[in-house]
């Protein structure tokens, strides 16, 4: 697919991963090299990168910036907390599996991961765009109903209106 | 000069226990109806930065245990002298099933987050602070994380792991 070497990210620096991002979009690593460059609004973004533990505060800008980018878009979660907890896996105030309220293309494991990771990770994102296995803006369309439910089971009611239309099980 | 200032303390509060633990560092461990006066007293002394209210909370004892820790601003850049080097820590507890205490902020105006932040984590009831709201959580909690009967694992089985994974 085209846009596969066009990767326009946002970088969600929630947690220690941001120490790893200066380098790789910078001269040392250089992510240009594979057609990554930064973005400043969701709204120009294709590639989401979620990098460190997600409390429940910021899993709710997570959401928002994730449902404001045009599709085709793909996530990737960034070190081991977004997985399944990594260190904060008891915690009291950090969700655990990110997987639950959205959808996630790729993760690369961690504690933390090196900056040659991010471009591991990027061929291997661009191998999964050939083979449209990089779906998950379609399994959010498609089990938007699950997700919104997850996303209220945490949250309570949420003060902002659904994304895709809900319809009734049949 | 710490030792005047524990002098001092010594003999306007006589019902307090003052400590040099090591140098440069000053503990006072006083009744919980005094603390407003001895920080306004150290105040006056310019003691005037409240770096830190801090708590604990001993369940055994069935006491919280708040922590105040002053310093003072330097007055010169190339040279601390020894009242700048001084650290004072107050140390005072309240009963655990009463949870209440005197706000600060008529003292040191910058106690405002951090008990706001303790009010959150461990429950306690600030009277006079004006907005006793909220500062970091998201959810509400049946009992405040940071009290030791506080179950975390309990807590991320109950909440967490009841979220089904989509697929």
């Amino acid at each position: 697919m085209a846009h596969k070497y066009s990767l326009h990210v946002i970088y969600f620096c929630t947690g220690c991963g941001i120490i790893e991002i200066p380098p790789s979009i910078t001269a040392r690593w250089d992510a240009e090299r594979f057609g990554i460059i930064p973005v400043a609004t969701p709204r120009q973004a294709n590639l989401f990168l979620i990098t460190g533990y997600v409390s429940l505060k910021t899993l709710k800008p997570i959401i928002r910036t994730y449902e404001q980018m045009p599709e085709p878009k793909f996530t990737v979660g960034f070190g081991s907390c977004p997985i399944n907890g990594g260190m904060y896996w008891d915690s009291y105030n950090t969700i655990k599996h990110l997987d639950k309220y959205i959808p996630i293309d790729g993760w690369i494991a961690g504690c933390m991961p090196r900056p040659e990771a991010i471009f591991v990770a990027v061929t291997h994102l661009w191998t999964l765009i050939d083979k449209e296995m990089a779906d998950g803006y379609k399994r959010y369309r498609k089990n938007y109903r699950y997700y919104r439910a997850n996303q209220e089971q945490l949250y309570g009611k949420l003060d902002w209106p659904p994304l895709f239309p809900i319809e009734d099980e049949k | 000069m710490s030792n005047s200032i524990k002098e001092n303390l010594i003999s306007s509060f006589p019902d307090i226990q003052v400590e040099v633990p090591e140098k440069d560092r000053l503990k006072i461990n006083a009744e919980k109806e005094e603390v407003i006066s001895i920080l306004s007293y150290l105040k006056n002394k310019r003691y005037g930065h409240l770096a830190l209210i801090s708590c604990v909370d001993w369940m055994e004892e069935k006491e919280f245990e708040l922590i105040y820790i002053l310093s003072a601003y330097l007055a010169r850049d190339d040279e601390y002298t020894d009242r700048e080097r001084l650290n004072i820590i107050i140390k005072t507890r309240i009963p655990r099933d009463n949870p209440e205490f005197l706000s600060v902020i008529p003292v040191y105006e910058n106690a405002e987050p951090y008990e706001r932040e303790i009010h959150e984590l461990f429950g306690i009831i600030f009277s006079g602070h004006p907005r006793l709201i909220p500062l970091f959580l998201e959810r509400e909690y049946e009992i405040p994380p940071f009290r030791k009967d506080f179950d975390n694992r309990q807590y991320v089985k109950d909440v967490f792991d009841k979220i089904p994974s989509v697929l």
